[in-house]
């Protein structure tokens, strides 16, 4: 296939040159204005009055507890835009205006103060740690407190603790860092779908996740595990915090989409006084972490006539593995302007990610620019934010699935290039490096968001706040098999477009006021969101093999019928009315109380059940804070208890709604003379249930918030017992007489309950000499368990694989846990050379019936550990996470690796040639034989930088710092686990009941190094 | 400030109102109604109750539960790649067949949505009918199309629906309630239903043949597990009453060439009595077909994609029954064991509009168009022909190995190779099949003109006329006359034992088997690969998905005796 232009990466970097030139230009211009915009004094009568009189000059230095100085540290004249940043000694000499009273001095990860300058000229002022982070504010959904003042179960993580490397989907960036929170990526391909499932999976159904919420807009794109991840239009750059809402006194005020938990992102914004800017360059260069073990060309040769297999021998030598993956570089390149004044600061960031993948012709590129603006008018009563994102996505791809199970099932022996270096032409097979290049697929995806919220202070604590947000994707995607002579290639062409708009108004009051000791703060709303989206495709077949790629002219298909070509697709429109309020009381800030509420109708549910309630309640009691505690070597001590409804409302569209169509097709219509004019028959395709509602999650938490150590060991305790019942199913009607075969209902009584704890730990160190060490950790135990199910058993995760149609892999019964791999025990090779299986009901027959449960996909411990260190100049980050208690399927064993493809020439791993007893033809079904412990323990990434002394170098003026990193990803795991990777989760659905830990000839998972440069002027 | 205050709250209250919705949903893709002429509406209602029948008749259904659970089909795992389905063929063959097996509910789905249908539409037709002739002609056709499909229904799980008002709950009857439910039902339309729109739709001889087929089965349905069923004279009666009807209507005959019963243009075929009207751009498949051919065999020049699948082969029991029938002599002399199409030209090139494979059943080496990979074009030669060769496993990693079918096939390793056991080929591979797949022509039999004198002659043996019984079954086996070559010899005698054999001549492959070996008593019997001889296996299990729908009602549906 002939490479179009655009795709040459020569061509990119010359882009990417002029763009970064462009971008500095464009920084440039822009510091210049903001810089002049910061100088001006505000034109109010005080400020004329402050230049007529001569203003004085101040200089001082900012240093920690341990007399460390702090570069970078910001001061501000309160009450004016005049301010700096700390030098690279922490020192700073601003002039000041004559009524300039008190300084603001702030850096991230210290407590802020204001110091009155009383007539002093030069200052010392040290910063305290914020190590237990009480001051942090956190949101919270509709608003933010202070962590002290949290009632429910949150956890936050800021941006400089995120995950480093290559990171595609901002899901990344959280994963191991906190308790109860499980992320589990679908697969290693770049951008590839991440699954979070928050306090154990709640639901059976495909496509439940938690909701995401950024910058106050709920996102609507409930679902993980997807292939690719739905957060994908996020560049990781411009995050500040992630918080993760947990239990349900925390997500009630999210009702019908807060079962699952609620991640709530919130985006950088400009900082009044500072102006930036950034520049980050990363290049990763990334490799295939693992392989699996088959056969080389030599074993290959002795291991097939050993068992009695023909041996096919093209005389080659060929690791299909190396062939088929490549050492992939990933350019990661963002632009960040930072800055404001008194009224307006600004965050823009343009960034460029180009990932190659590992596996040859994959990869994805994707273009991002986000401008956040926050407004201040009428003596600052008037606040307006606003945010707007924009990314096109862009990917052309082989099937991956194709050369994964090509690299480890292809014979050895094949070469895989000819003598002229070109891919070999095998009569018998497609070689698969001309399959990459002829069925590949391409996809663009453009989405757009943006959202304004202004609030207003209508009277002193009353804040009347507007949020309004819209939100437009669109996708095109076409797959393409190429037409071609030799080999063979008859040419088609299936064209699919997506759009959708996602709109969204809220308008609350907040009331926050003090009446002595009480504080009381009251939040009321209403919200409106409406979603659409709609999917078409069609197909055209039959090229000529003239060169022409059919994607870009359909019209050179020659062969269009509405048996292979029927275009198809689907519209939807959903939308969803809300009415919430909350209630926070503290007295003297020791008993703290909330309460939330949320009614939430959807047009999802049915006529009956239009709106669902969901109410929490929480109580903390801040013991640390009591007078008896005066001496007790807690600097906090926090105890707090929830309660909580939560919905679900992630069903699918029109389930409520009887569908009859009509159409002429092969289901609903019949020849009934003998003219080819058939009628239009008329069927019911779905069986009414007006009574259709959310899924209801209970959940009840109690938990500790506890320092220690003057605040340099902190921690959290959880215990949180969820159960969700209204599990909803589609099922099969009582009478088995009805127009559907199934229809969608409740189940009232089955519930699905998960039970666990969280401890989470952070200690911190700080030494006078410069070196510094902190280290963490989390660790969750979960037990979830299903009862009081209808249902024999349902069955999911349909195993794929000759001869394994209709084989399922999962199975969820009473007494089990969600996730439970349901399937025959392996009990060895009998002496005719076939699979026993375990005679599980005693029958003496081998049957389905002797299936049963073998374990579970999910874990039911997840641990993450992390350290850091830092000594002057230097810092080092370590994250290692991991989990146990989980089995893998691995299907891809199951279709690739027993003796039988073997014996016809295929590749395997000495896993088939485990028992020499067995037969050459004894199928692999579905059993415990590949079933594997999915346990593992990963250093997960580690980061080592180094920031330069620029004024040293003397270039401060210019780069006011410059750090140097490298960051490892997947550094080394240690699992039994013999595939690609344990860390594994494709979708192998059936009737939109979710699947759970089954590998499928995956993608497989990169050790990447990413070489990372970061700017600031 | 108090006016910023009023604008504040009025803009709060004006933004609150635009907010504000009903919640209906509005469906955009999908219409909720119908809305058409009277015309469009009877007949919109009519066939959706005909059109999952292709469906159903699928090579993994119907075809599957009836003919590879007995001594004429058998499903090994092939090469340990193909067909393995995680033993639900083996299972069916074995008669381990579980409440669990997959494709026991897909046909059951199949049938109880059929039901259903035909429930809606007698209840859109009745009113129209007081008025619409056309309605009436339909009216009567879904009743006994009902009927069919409860007989089915009886026939594999056991039991039937009774449902007239879609609102109300089925009432499930089983034995001698079915039958009755079954028979009144056929006699109360018998004079209802058209005579002449067949044999795509239900027409009076096809009410007079269902009718035969319930009274010569109503033993086995009253008594599934009878260890000798009681096949009452009175019954017997019934089928020789409505057999006669039948013939004497003179609106059908045996077809001169047997496999042109088969052929992609049946539909005119004066043998059929009652079949699935399949066309090639509405609902057809070329399962039938396409099942049983080697992988390697490609039977159309235009299409190089279109191959069979090493799908099931007959039982070696099976091809014994011919062997003992015809002893020293070869079926294939039997017009409707074998025809052969392709006479392989002496330089073995053939034009591509000359080539037609073999018909019946494929035994030995297989010859047809050579080519190097599924899916490449076919070595040609001069003058766009085509060449004929030795058939290899192209297909399969031994691809020097030559397609020899072989008489054995059973489980074992050298059973199941992919060219084991003798194959059918009944139906024409429709010559649009591009896919070999899809675009199916030829019109699957549910009833044919031979039945009729087969079943008139079980009647009249039960009843103790072996003559009459013979005179019926030699008057099949003489219109066999198109090539006189390989027309049946008259058979000299007549037994329940050489009917029984007769029926597997006449209909191998046609869904018939199981339901002919439980009435003979064989089902039980032991043959390749299959030992069992649980009486409850007769019924087929109750799908699991629907008795778990049904678990909250206790005592609705209950399992069958023996899962």
């Amino acid at each position: 296939m002939k490479k179009s232009r655009l795709e040459a990466p020569s061509q990119w970097k010359e882009r990417i040159l002029i763009l970064r030139k462009l971008g500095i230009a464009w920084a440039i211009s822009g510091l210049i204005s903001i810089n002049a915009l910061a100088n001006i004094n505000p034109p109010s009568s005080e400020g004329n009055a402050a230049t007529v009189q001569q203003q004085k000059q101040i200089t001082g230095k900012v240093v920690d507890n341990t007399n460390q100085p702090i570069p970078g540290a910001s001061i501000l004249v309160k009450g004016t835009t005049i301010g700096l940043v700390t030098d690279a000694d922490g020192n700073f000499k601003l002039n000041l205006p004559a009524n300039a009273e008190t300084l603001q001095v702030s850096f991230v990860g210290m407590k802020s103060q204001e110091i009155a300058l009383a007539g002093k000229s030069s200052l010392n002022i040290v910063m305290e740690v914020d190590a237990i982070g009480l001051e942090e504010v956190v949101a919270v959904g509709y608003g933010n407190l202070q962590k002290k003042d949290i009632t429910g179960a949150v956890s936050s993580v800021k941006s400089e603790n995120f995950n480093k490397g290559v990171i595609s989907s901002p899901e990344q960036l959280l994963q191991g860092k906190i308790s109860g929170v499980n992320i589990t990526s679908s697969s290693g391909a770049p951008g590839a779908g991440q699954r979070i499932i928050i306090r154990g999976q709640g639901s059976l159904r495909q496509g439940t996740g938690p909701l995401f919420v950024i910058d106050g807009f709920p996102v609507g794109l409930a679902g993980t595990g997807s292939e690719s991840s739905p957060l994908n239009f996020i560049n990781p750059e411009d995050i500040e915090t992630m918080d993760v809402l947990k239990d349900a006194s925390a997500t009630a005020i999210y009702g019908a989409r807060g079962a699952n938990g609620v991640i709530l992102i919130t985006t950088k914004r400009g900082t009044t006084g500072i102006s930036k800017v950034t520049v980050t360059s990363n290049v990763g260069v990334s490799q295939m972490a693992r392989r699996i073990p088959v056969f080389s060309a030599d074993e290959f040769r002795k291991k097939v006539v050993e068992v009695g297999g023909r041996l096919e021998d093209k005389g080659g030598n060929t690791d299909w593995q190396d062939v088929l993956t490549r050492t992939a570089i990933t350019n990661d390149h963002n632009l960040v302007l930072k800055g404001g004044s008194q009224k307006t600061n600004y965050y823009a960031s343009l960034g460029f990610l180009d990932q190659q993948g590992i596996i040859i012709e994959t990869g994805l590129k994707r273009y991002s620019g986000r401008v956040n603006i926050t407004q201040k008018l009428l003596d600052d009563r008037l606040k307006i934010d606003f945010n707007l994102n924009t990314t096109v996505e862009s990917g052309e791809n082989c099937n991956a699935s194709t050369m994964v199970s090509q690299m480890i099932g292809l014979n050895p022996t094949y070469p895989a290039y000819d003598s002229n270096g070109e891919p070999t032409v095998f009569n018998d097979i497609l070689n698969p490096l001309i399959d990459a290049k002829l069925y590949r697929s391409f996809s663009e995806s453009r989405r757009l968001i943006a959202n304004i919220s202004p609030s207003f202070e209508i009277v002193k604590g009353l804040i009347y706040k507007l949020n309004f947000g819209y939100q437009n994707t669109s996708g095109d995607f076409d797959y393409q098999a190429m037409p071609s002579t030799i080999p063979f290639e008859r040419g088609r062409l299936e064209q699919s477009f997506s759009n959708g708009r996602n709109t969204i108004i809220e308008n609350y009051l907040t009331y926050t006021r003090a009446f002595g000791d009480h504080n009381l703060s009251v939040l009321a709303g209403h919200s409106y969101q409406e979603t659409f989206g709609r999917w078409r495709g069609w197909s055209i077949d039959l090229f000529s093999p003239t060169g022409v790629e059919p994607h870009y002219n359909p019209g050179l298909g020659s062969e269009l019928d509405l048996v292979d070509n029927k275009p198809g697709g689907w519209a939807s429109i959903n939308e969803l009315q809300s009415f919430f309020g909350r209630a926070n009381y503290s007295f003297k800030g020791k008993i703290l109380l909330t309460a939330t509420v949320r009614a939430d109708g959807s047009s999802k549910f049915g006529d009956n059940r239009k709106y669902g309630v969901f109410p929490s309640f929480a109580a903390g009691w801040r013991i640390s804070d009591e007078p008896f505690m005066k001496s007790s070597p807690f600097t906090n001590l926090k105890l707090r208890a929830g309660w909580g409804q939560t919905g679900n409302q992630e069903i699918p569209n029109k389930i409520t709604q009887a569908l009859f169509t009509t159409s002429v097709g092969a289901s609903s219509s019949y020849p009934l003379d003998a003219t080819s004019t058939y009628p239009a028959g008329t069927t019911y395709v779905r069986l009414a249930n007006p009574d259709i509602q959310w899924e209801v999650s209970t959940q009840s938490n109690v938990g500790v918030d506890f320092a220690l150590l003057k605040g340099k060991l902190s921690g959290t305790i959880d215990y949180f017992h969820k159960v969700s019942n209204n599990i909803l199913l589609e099922v099969v009607p009582a009478d088995p007489i009805q127009p559907a075969t199934t229809y969608w209902t409740n189940v009232e009584d089955m519930t699905i309950t998960n039970d666990g704890v969280e401890i989470a730990l952070d200690y911190q160190h700080k030494n006078k000499d410069g070196f510094s060490y902190g280290f963490g950790g989390n660790i969750t135990f979960i037990d979830n368990v299903v009862e009081n199910s209808p249902f024999t058993i349902l069955t999911t995760g349909g195993a794929s694989g000759a001869g394994l149609t209709s084989a399922t892999v999962n199975g969820y019964v009473n007494g089990y846990p969600i996730g439970a791999f349901y399937m025959k025990e392996f009990a060895g090779i009998g002496e005719n050379g076939l699979t026993k299986y375990v005679d599980w009901n005693n029958d003496t027959k081998d049957s389905d019936a002797d299936r049963h449960v073998v374990g579970s996909a999910l874990p039911d411990k997840m641990f993450n550990f992390n350290a850091n260190m830092s000594y002057k100049r230097f810092d080092l980050v370590l994250n290692f996470n991991g989990v146990s208690g989980n089995k893998i399927y691995d299907n891809t064993a199951t279709a690739n690796f027993y003796k039988a493809r073997l014996a016809k020439s295929l590749n395997t791993t000495a896993a088939a040639v485990e028992y020499p007893e067995e037969s050459n033809i004894n199928p692999a079904s579905v059993s415990t034989r590949y079933l594997k412990d999915g346990a593992f323990f990963r250093l997960n990434n580690a980061t080592l930088a180094y920031n330069l002394n620029t004024k040293n170098f003397g270039i401060v003026k210019w780069i006011e710092e410059l750090r140097l990193s490298v960051t490892g990803q997947n550094l080394f795991i240690i699992t039994k686990y013999d595939g690609f990777d344990p860390e594994v989760n494709q979708d192998s659905s059936d009737r939109g009941i979710q699947s759970f830990g089954i590998d499928k000839n995956s993608y497989p998972k990169a050790r990447t190094f990413v070489f990372g440069l970061n700017l600031t002027f | 400030m108090k006016n910023k205050i009023k604008i504040a709250f009025l803009g709060t209250i004006m933004v609150l109102g635009f907010g504000c919705s009903d919640l209906k949903e509005q469906i955009l893709d999908e219409s909720l109604s119908g809305g058409k002429l009277q015309s469009d509406i009877i007949k919109g209602s009519v066939a959706p109750a005909y059109a999952l029948l292709p469906d159903f008749f699928l090579h993994t259904r119907y075809f599957a539960l009836q003919e590879i659970s007995t001594d004429e089909a058998i499903l090994p795992y092939r090469g340990g790649t193909d067909w393995g389905d995680n033993g639900i063929y083996i299972d069916l063959h074995r008669h381990l067949y579980t409440p669990s097996h997959v494709r026991l509910k897909d046909a059951w789905n199949n049938l109880v949505t059929l039901i259903s249908r035909t429930v809606t539409a007698i209840n859109v037709l009745t009113p129209i009918a007081k008025s619409d002739a056309e309605a009436k002609i339909y009216l009567g056709e879904m009743k006994a199309l009902r009927a069919y499909y409860n007989m089915v229904l009886l026939d594999m799980y056991g039991l039937s629906f009774v449902k007239e008002d879609p609102n109300e709950v089925s009432k499930i009857i089983r034995g001698n309630d079915a039958v009755e439910y079954i028979r009144t039902e056929l006699e109360s339309v018998q004079n209802e239903v058209s005579t002449t729109s067949g044999p795509g739709r239900i027409t009076q001889g096809a009410v007079w043949g269902l009718l035969a087929r319930l009274h010569l089965n109503a033993a086995v349905w009253r008594e599934p597990y009878a260890t000798n069923f009681n096949f009452k004279p009175e019954d017997m009666d019934k089928v020789i009453l409505y057999t006669d009807k039948i013939i004497n209507s003179g609106m059908y005959k045996l077809s001169p060439e047997f496999f042109e019963i088969f052929d992609d243009e049946n539909h005119t075929n004066k043998e059929l009595i009652f079949a699935v009207d399949q066309r090639p751009d509405l609902n057809g498949h070329n399962r039938l077909a396409y099942f049983s051919l080697s992988g390697d065999m490609f039977p159309l020049p235009n299409f190089p994609n279109a191959n069979g699948t090493d799908g099931p082969a007959i039982t070696s029991d099976f091809y014994r029954t011919w062997v003992q029938a015809y002893g020293a002599t070869d079926p294939a002399k039997d017009a409707r064991f074998f025809k052969e199409n392709l006479v392989i030209p002496v330089d073995s090139f053939i034009a591509g509009d000359k080539f037609e494979i073999n018909r019946g059943i494929q035994r030995g080496q297989q010859f047809g168009l050579i080519t190097t990979r599924y899916g490449q074009p076919f070595e040609r030669g001069a003058n766009g022909t085509y060449k004929i060769g030795k058939l290899r496993n192209i297909t399969r990693a031994d691809k020097n190995k030559l397609v020899i079918h072989t008489e054995q096939i059973d489980f074992t390793t050298e059973g199941s190779g992919y060219s084991t056991g003798y194959r059918v080929e009944k139906y024409e591979f429709s010559k649009l099949s591009d896919s070999g797949r899809n675009k199916g022509q030829a019109d699957i039999i549910i009833l044919r003109y031979a039945d009729i004198y087969m079943m008139r002659a079980e009647a009249k043996l039960r009843k103790g006329d072996a003559n009459g019984a013979l005179t019926d079954v030699n008057a099949v086996r003489a219109s066999r006359t198109a090539r006189t070559s390989q027309t049946p010899p008259a058979l000299a005698q007549m037994t329940l034992d050489i009917l029984f054999r007769e029926r597997g001549f006449e209909f191998y492959w046609e869904c018939q088997r199981r339901t002919d070996m439980i009435r003979f008593g064989k089902y039980e019997g032991t043959w390749t690969e299959k030992t069992d001889s649980d009486i409850k296996k007769r019924l087929f299990p109750i799908p699991q998905s629907a008795i778990d729908g049904a678990s909250a009602n206790v005592g609705y549906l209950v399992q069958n005796d023996g899962y």
